[in-house]
């Protein structure tokens, strides 16, 4: 019923494409994350979905209902403002009711419903008082309340946790979360930080430059990143790639990272990939899914950096062109300028082609 | 001993409070153009109403500051109660504006809703549409004295829509005289209108007007909640400009019609401008001009009490 499907969206302005070639199917009642870098279309896409914008081909649909040429007003989707576009001339109760206010609802219902939205956002305290003079974290609600209050079957939310603080984010994804299961709409959330995507989405589109690179489950897309664009977008720190031949060694096959020497054996599955490719790989693996190994084996590099943040340490090693990270839950005897051997799980290893970027597979 | 503390120790011991000193500077320095108000604003008003309680005039051949001789002890403002003509240029004056202004802002307020969004040719347009505003008063009036002439442009214009020969004598009818001049006026003063207004719709946040709409509202409901709402303080003061104005209406005017025919354009200034350079009675102009000062000194005020509202 209230699916969104984007066919061929292609969005240009001027002879600059912001999005080319967008197909992307939102199912009814999904939590898709836009994810990307600034600039990367994904705020055109939202923008267009809630009729802000004309794409310049393509077409946007709502279950089977064409939308694209219908006006914004008319296609009865939730939009939250970056900037929340809070009404500051007028009281918070004004801002929630004014959806319903606007279509002449009873206002028997209008109140209740008000009242209903403001209970949930815990903002009853707050009903009467001038939005201009409220902090960020209720405006914030405000801004969603406004919205959820006309209880749209699709939910747009632009990068909404953006300007408020770190500690009330955390509150405000939980909350967000609730909100869809309790309302059970179809959300596209977008924004460009990863953990908000990985901790709300059900599925998570990763775009840059325009184009709609992956598309996944949040595991999916951290497990088995399409290219190496996804593989260093998510994740913190990204995924490690390490520039490399093929070669074939009595332990099996495995990559010639150059200076830092023959990688360890890779499993079958990569081997299997690895048959596939023709001149320099890529050798990708996570920075916290890998070990410490002794003098042999491994990848060495020597420690550049730490970062702690509690128990856990981001360790840098090497420079230039062959600097790793590895990432340790638990204290590791490493001080700076030791040579630490890094043996990345088996299982975890990807590569990709060093030309195209795009992942090997078997 | 913190730093701060040794900083601030020898300023309290050894000179004066900064502020003291500030203020004392401060002073000092507005001295010259304190004085140039004094002389430009509250000097006049002062001889203005020490000359409105007496009966001095120029040729009583007495120098002005001795017009005590000619004390009349209020007797100008008791005069100016029971004077016909000033009434009937009052009610003359509060016609045109109770006209004028709500045409005027309502012509603006259109054109600037027009130029809201872009349109090509709009600069050029824009550029039109304030040039009115620009003629010289005085050449405004001829120009439309010309033009409402029995064989002027106007009644060919008409005469053409309708298809037969108009003579009509716009400037000495009395009704059509009047008309005559507001049209002039909201000519002129319309492009004010439009340009004050412009800039308030401008500074309407582009992401309410966005947030309004999705949430469903009419174009005529947005208006209506965001855009008026928004723009008060600048309707207020559009509206107080235009009504102080056309309180003084004189130039176009005067050159239009002369006051006439008879009487029938005469406006409170041009009332003002008889009684001064006819009857001469200069203490009697005097109590007029100050008790207009102070009805416009209301309307001015309550604009400004609008403004500060809408910011409170």
């Amino acid at each position: 019923m209230s699916a969104i499907r984007l066919e061929n969206l292609v969005k240009r302005y001027g002879s600059f494409t912001a999005l080319r070639t967008m197909d992307l199917l939102i199912e009814d009642g999904e939590f898709m994350a836009l994810l990307g870098p600034s600039g990367c279309g994904k705020s055109t896409t939202m923008n267009m979905i809630a009729g802000m914008e004309r794409p310049s081909e393509g077409r946007i649909l709502f279950g089977d209902r064409d939308m694209t040429g219908v006006p914004m007003g008319r296609r009865g989707v939730g939009f939250v403002f970056q900037n929340f576009a809070i009404f500051t001339h007028m009281t918070v109760r004004q801002n929630l009711s004014y959806g319903l206010r606007m279509a002449k609802l009873p206002q028997a219902e209008t109140e209740r419903r008000t009242l209903a939205i403001a209970e949930f956002l815990r903002l009853t305290p707050f009903l009467d008082r001038r939005a201009d003079g409220l902090s960020v974290n209720i405006l914030q609600r405000v801004a969603i309340g406004r919205s959820a209050v006309m209880e749209p079957a699709i939910f747009l939310l632009d990068e909404p946790l953006s300007n408020v603080d770190a500690a009330f984010r955390a509150v405000m994804r939980a909350e967000l979360k609730q909100l869809q299961r309790q309302f059970r709409q179809t959300m596209v959330y977008v924004t460009h930080d990863q953990l908000e995507a990985m901790t709300m989405a059900d599925r998570i589109a990763v775009m840059d430059h325009g184009v709609l690179q992956q598309v996944g489950r949040p595991i999916e897309v951290y497990n088995d990143p399409v290219n190496i664009f996804v593989a260093t977008f998510i994740g913190a720190p990204g995924m490690n790639l390490l520039k490399g031949r093929p070669v074939q060694t009595d332990r099996g096959l495995a990559v010639d990272l150059g200076p830092l020497g023959i990688s360890p054996p890779l499993g079958s599955a990569q081997a299997c990939a690895l048959r596939a490719a023709s001149g320099e790989v890529i050798y990708g693996f996570r920075p916290e899914q890998a070990s410490l190994a002794p003098p042999g084996e491994g990848i060495p590099g020597s420690v550049t950096f730490e970062e702690r943040i509690g128990a856990r340490s981001i360790v840098h090693l090497g420079e230039g062109s062959t600097a790793f990270r590895a990432v340790f839950e638990k204290d590791v005897p490493l001080a700076m300028g030791d040579v630490a051997h890094v043996l990345p799980h088996p299982d975890a290893v990807r590569l990709f082609d060093a030309s195209t970027g795009r992942v090997l597979k078997g | 001993m913190t730093l701060s503390d040794a900083a601030r120790r020898p300023a309290v011991s050894s000179v004066p409070r900064p502020r003291d000193e500030g203020a004392a500077l401060g002073f000092r320095l507005t001295l010259p153009a304190q004085i140039l108000v004094l002389f430009i604003a509250v000097f006049p008003l002062l001889m203005q109403l020490y000359l409105s309680l007496t009966d001095w005039a120029p040729l009583t051949g007495t120098a002005w500051p001795r017009a005590w001789e000619y004390w009349n002890a209020g007797a100008n403002y008791v005069d100016l109660l029971s004077d016909r003509r000033l009434w009937d240029a009052l009610a003359r004056t509060g016609l045109i504006i109770l006209i004028c202004v709500p045409v005027q802002f309502l012509l603006g307020l259109g054109l600037a809703l027009l130029f809201v969004d872009d349109f090509p040719g709009k600069r050029l347009a824009y550029s039109i549409l304030i040039m009115p505003m620009m003629v010289v008063p005085a050449v405004a009036g001829y120009m439309f004295f010309m033009l409402f002439q029995s064989g002027g442009p106007i009644n060919g214009l008409l005469g053409s829509l309708i298809g037969r020969d108009l003579a009509i004598a716009w400037l000495s009818d009395p009704v059509l005289a009047l008309v005559a001049v507001m049209l002039a006026d909201i000519w002129q003063w319309t492009p004010l209108m439009f340009l004050i207004l412009l800039a308030g719709l401008v500074g309407v946040p582009a992401d309410q007007m966005k947030a309004a709409a999705l949430l469903g509202a009419s174009p005529w409901q947005r208006f209506v909640t965001i855009v008026l709402p928004r723009m008060r303080p600048i309707i207020a003061i559009a509206l107080a400009i235009r009504v102080i104005e056309i309180f003084k209406i004189f130039d176009t005017l005067y050159i239009m019609t002369g006051g006439g025919p008879g009487s029938a354009t005469e406006t409170i200034s041009v009332y003002i401008y008889e009684v001064t350079t006819q009857d001469l009675v200069w203490g009697y102009v005097a109590a007029i001009g100050l008790a207009i000062l102070i009805v416009l000194s209301v309307i001015a005020a309550f604009a400004v009490r609008r403004l500060g509202e809408s910011r409170a």
